[in-house]
């Protein structure tokens, strides 16, 4: 066996990637070669001490950097394709019509403007683009509240806030993520998002139904001072069925009963 | 798949693709010397420069390779700069091995830690990030020779000759 091919084996054997019987076979190599055998020793040593360094996680400002950079990188893209967007059958008329085409409808423009001073500009472009980077983030909360790590669902709630005006399929994918969520700090941050909608009778019918799935102090108090803030009368009955449980914390009974006086 | 996705311009799968990779990419570069915070802002590098540079992902080889392969080249590019403004800012061009940024931190100087770090610290760079790449971040030999541009087995030799000289390190270490 030459050298280069052994020091392959030692690494396959190091590294536990040799099958059984090569693996029996390889022993049996340095079985009858003492010098290799120490050689193997040695490397095994140094590889097992390696394993002494340890790594530190790194810290929660790098998630929050890269998705401040992956945002703004979203929305320039959503700012190209907006403006790349060119009816293509247009194209087959001559540059110089196009031309002049551009002239008249400046002027057309211009003249419009100063006969028409008073009347509001409507941001026509702005409100394309906005209204994709809306529906591209849209995309990124579903995705990231389905996602197994909590720290992702956290993204993914953290993200919804950033909608100047969350639609339908959102405030619903919140409203579940407030039921179903096995963890508690994305139910928090989901209710923390949810009140940014308040207005909605949705939002405001799901937080109520909520109560009665909570199992968390920290999320039943939550939602016993949201509903005292919004004056819920409809939150009483499900309070009411809540303090009928055995397990119910007792400062959470107290606070419940205070939040149901209060509405009342 | 992911980033072929990011390829074609669903720029939100990258995000997966970084909590997926995130703490493999900065214990790489943590590994290799640098402190905490310049690996936390090299594994932001790596991100930025998928992102310019996604056009070339072919997806025909493992994407760690190709995730690997930028990532020496940041580091690469952050070493050189940094000991160019070093120079520049008048320290002798003896002195100037940032790489060992990390290794210096008199607070574990007692832990059998920090024996491993100076050992590294002397190895040379290719060596070190090769070790790096096989025991820390548990590569596959296939995905180490696709980073590096060799053959599986090369790699395995390489990385046979690099725990070699780790090994003399200590004993001259040990001796001293």
């Amino acid at each position: 066996m030459d050298k280069e091919q052994l020091k392959i084996q030692m690494m396959d054997y190091l590294s536990g990637s040799m099958h059984e019987d090569e693996m029996n076979e390889f022993e049996k190599v340095l079985q009858d070669n003492p010098a290799l055998q120490m050689e193997m020793q040695a490397l095994m040593d140094t590889w097992d001490r390696m394993g002494n360094l340890k790594t530190p996680e790194p810290s929660e400002a790098m998630d929050a950097t890269f998705f401040d950079m992956l945002s703004n990188e979203m929305d320039k893209q959503h700012q190209k394709s907006a403006s790349k967007k060119f009816p293509l059958w247009l194209w087959p008329f001559p540059k110089a019509q196009w031309v002049f085409g551009l002239l008249l409808l400046s002027l057309g423009i211009a003249v419009g403007y100063f006969l028409n001073s008073n009347s509001e500009e409507i941001p026509v472009d702005n409100v394309v683009v906005n209204e994709e980077t809306e529906s591209v983030r849209q995309k990124l909360v579903l995705t990231l509240l389905e996602q197994p790590s909590a720290n992702q669902r956290l993204q993914g709630v953290s993200e919804a806030n950033k909608f100047e005006d969350a639609d339908e399929i959102v405030i619903r994918a919140l409203l579940q993520t407030l039921n179903q969520d096995s963890n508690v700090n994305v139910r928090l941050a989901a209710i923390e998002s949810l009140t940014n909608y308040v207005d909605q009778p949705v939002v405001r019918q799901g937080l109520v139904q909520s109560i009665p799935n909570q199992e968390s102090p920290i999320l039943q108090i939550t939602l016993a001072n949201l509903m005292v803030a919004l004056q819920e009368k409809a939150s009483i009955e499900p309070f009411r069925q809540l303090l009928q449980e055995r397990k119910l914390d007792t400062t959470v009974q107290k606070k419940i009963k205070n939040s149901i006086e209060s509405i009342i | 798949m992911l980033m072929l996705k990011v390829k074609s311009g669903d720029l939100d799968k990258l995000g997966l693709l970084y909590e997926r990779h995130k703490k493999r990419l900065f214990g790489f570069f943590y590994n290799l010397g640098n402190n905490p915070s310049v690996s936390e802002d090299l594994v932001q590098n790596v991100f930025v420069r998928m992102l310019k540079y996604r056009s070339s992902y072919a997806g025909n080889g493992s994407f760690a390779a190709w995730m690997f392969r930028m990532a020496r080249n940041v580091n690469y590019d952050y070493h050189k700069k940094a000991a160019r403004n070093k120079i520049a800012a008048g320290t002798d061009p003896e002195d100037v091995h940032v790489v060992t940024d990390g290794f210096s931190d008199k607070a574990d100087m007692e832990d059998k830690a920090y024996q491993i770090k100076r050992a590294m610290a002397q190895l040379p760079d290719e060596k070190r990030e090769l070790l790096v790449l096989s025991k820390y971040r548990e590569m596959k030999f296939k995905e180490i020779g696709e980073t590096i541009g060799c053959s599986e087995g090369a790699a395995k030799v390489r990385v046979h000759r690099a725990l070699k000289e780790l090994r003399n390190i200590f004993l001259q270490l040990e001796t001293v």
